[in-house]
């Protein structure tokens, strides 16, 4: 379902940042091969805004580009979620906030998106999110929305997964983690994931070996959890485009609890203030051998 | 006059041949069809849209072992790898029968894969048409369809009630020896298909439009994960590796992608293909020139799989469109 009026103002808004030459490339969506989901697009010409579309099928969290479009300032647009993205990036230092125009749009949802399959069922993380409006942003499009309607906080099926025995997690992800072929799109869909040589694929040494064989795949899959743990901000890429189904998101959100008990930190809501597990206070007791 | 076999025939038939064959079949896990061992018949689905990942990993397996390599006293001898049992894949649709007719061409040509080789020997496929296409599939483009019976030893179409069955090759025969068949006037039924791709033109257009920009332009939305090429039924890179314990080495192999930034990194750090887009059109330029060039066939068999699951959309068939737009390009500009 596309709103028109929110797909003109994108478009206006691209074609004077394009024409007055603040940016070189405008980061949007526009309709893919199958007529009816979005696919990310990238608008270099003044002429080809009209391209860009935005509708409740934008679930790609375009953040993910960004550090590969560095060199020129460029124009993103995007949701609640990816506007959390964008402070993690900025905060990490991957990005300049003065080469990033933020179009931020007022999102209600977007639904389960698969080729060639129009879905109406929001996703998963849509139903308990609470944040309608970006926390960043240079040109909002939307209006306001009342957030104090309450969430059903946290997802049911984190709160399912910690109620089950140890032996039945170990089944349970073994399970699914023996389903992987490392085909990393994971990784590579993620906007935290950008470290130039990561741990898997390093080879001198060998840190996890090339097998794709359930034990690798579990060292995989668990080490990148911990690796985004207080990083990830929900966005759900990674279990959307899994070829095999792994629910991914369901590992990050709890990972993402537990953060947020422990540190009373939420991912992304400021640039500033760094993420407890990528920082490292001078007088921070790590309360081991002292 | 064809042969045909009831539903419940099959299912007895099947049965009886797990006795001495694993069966491989499709099957559903967590809401997705697969092709699996399967213990008994009722495991198996027979209505399925095109598996997740294709049949290759059954004759190309994600990661295997090449040979054992054993050390002691001075000597060393190198134990082959055995595969003892004989297979009967079950299930199999014409756009991956066909992917492993293009697998032959690459591993059964000099020098001989063995192990793949012996896979291949001790496997019988039985296919299945595809009586509804899928919105992706382009099998028709590919120089297949979806009930052709060539690359398989024994064809079999859904009809009322029951299968219209074709022995194709002697394997096929032998194994249908102990099926009950029973003489139909059925025909095989004609399967509506996609829209064919104009592909005839396309490695001549391939030649000229390397240098262009349109590469980066698509590889702006590429990712580079492998998952295009892991779901491919005829991509069959891989990576090998050593893996010493204190009493043998084993020499294995695991799938690798060109969409990978390691896959061509060579000793000392050098990467002849280091920018995303080079990587992209390394995929295209394989499926659409090289291996046409070397194989005379595209190596693509149109399963749509990497269509279907591509996070972003990376289109082989508009791949295919846009190359002979892009030769007209150039020749305008010239």
């Amino acid at each position: 379902m596309m709103d028109k009026n929110i797909v003109k103002q994108i478009r206006d808004k691209a074609k004077e940042l394009l024409s007055n030459g603040t940016i070189k490339c405008v980061l949007g969506y526009e309709t893919g091969t199958d007529g009816m989901n979005a696919r990310p697009a990238f608008i270099y010409e003044p002429e080809d805004v009209d391209r860009l579309i935005f509708d409740n099928t934008c679930t790609h969290n375009l953040s993910t580009y960004l550090r590969d479009k560095r060199e020129n300032p460029v124009a993103i647009v995007v949701k609640p979620c990816d506007a959390r993205a964008i402070n993690v990036l900025l905060g990490e230092r991957q990005i300049e906030r003065e080469k990033v125009f933020i179009i931020g749009i007022v999102c209600q949802e977007v639904v389960q998106v698969s080729w060639g399959e129009l879905s109406h069922d929001a996703q998963m993380r849509c139903k308990i999110c609470n944040q309608h409006t970006p926390v960043i942003y240079d040109f909002l499009i939307g209006g306001p929305v009342d957030e104090s309607a309450p969430k059903a906080e946290p997802p049911a099926n984190v709160t399912a997964m910690e109620g089950k025995s140890s032996g039945d997690k170990v089944d349970f992800w073994s399970g699914q983690f023996s389903k992987c072929v490392r085909c990393y799109a994971c990784r590579a869909v993620c906007m935290g994931c950008y470290c130039t040589v990561c741990f898997v694929d390093m080879l001198d040494p060998e840190w996890v070996g090339i097998k794709i064989a359930t034990p690798e795949n579990q060292m995989w899959n668990t080490i990148r959890a911990f690796h985004l743990s207080g990083r990830c901000i929900g966005c759900g890429e990674c279990a959307r485009v899994c070829p095999v189904n792994i629910p991914l998101d369901l590992l990050n959100m709890k990972m993402e609890k537990e953060v947020g008990e422990h540190f009373e930190f939420v991912s992304g809501l400021s640039s500033e203030e760094p993420a407890p597990l990528a920082s490292f206070l001078k007088d921070e007791s790590l309360g081991i051998g002292e | 006059m064809n042969k045909i076999t009831s539903k419940k025939d099959l299912a007895s038939w099947l049965d009886g041949l797990m006795k001495d064959k694993v069966l491989i079949a499709p099957a559903f896990v967590d809401n997705q069809s697969v092709f699996k061992h399967v213990a008994n018949v009722a495991e198996i689905t027979f209505d399925f849209k095109n598996t997740a990942l294709s049949v290759k990993e059954w004759f190309f397996p994600a990661t295997e072992p090449l040979f054992t390599i054993h050390q002691k006293d001075g000597d060393t001898t190198l134990e082959p790898i055995d595969i003892e049992n004989e297979f009967v894949l079950f299930g199999i649709r014409p756009c991956d029968a066909k992917g492993l007719k293009l697998l032959d061409k690459v591993f059964l040509g000099a020098p001989t894969d063995t192990v793949y080789a012996e896979r291949r020997d001790k496997t019988t496929l039985v296919g299945l048409s595809c009586l509804e296409p899928s919105p992706q599939c382009f099998c028709n483009s590919m120089g297949t369809a979806p009930n052709n019976a060539d690359d398989v030893d024994i064809m079999l179409t859904e009809v009322v009630d029951g299968y219209i069955v074709e022995a194709v090759t002697d394997k096929g025969k032998a194994l249908l020896s102990v099926a009950k068949l029973s003489n139909s006037k059925l025909s095989v039924p004609k399967i509506k298909c996609p829209t064919e791709l104009q592909v005839k033109n396309v490695p001549e257009a391939m030649k000229s439009c390397f240098e262009d920009d349109y590469w980066a332009r698509i590889a702006d939305r590429c990712i580079h994960c492998n998952i295009c090429a892991y779901v491919c039924p005829v991509c069959h890179c891989f990576d090998i590796r050593d893996y010493p314990t204190s009493e043998k080495t084993e020499r294995i192999r695991c799938w690798d992608s060109c969409q990978s930034p390691g896959f061509t990194c060579a000793a000392g750090g050098h990467t002849p293909r280091p920018t995303k887009a080079s990587r992209l059109r390394q995929r295209f330029y394989h499926k659409l020139l090289y291996f046409p060039e070397r194989f005379e066939d595209f190596q693509c068999t149109g399963c749509g799989r990497c269509v279907a699951l591509c996070p972003v959309n990376i289109d082989i068939r508009e791949i295919i469109t846009d190359v002979p737009k892009l030769g007209e390009k150039s020749a305008t500009k010239a």
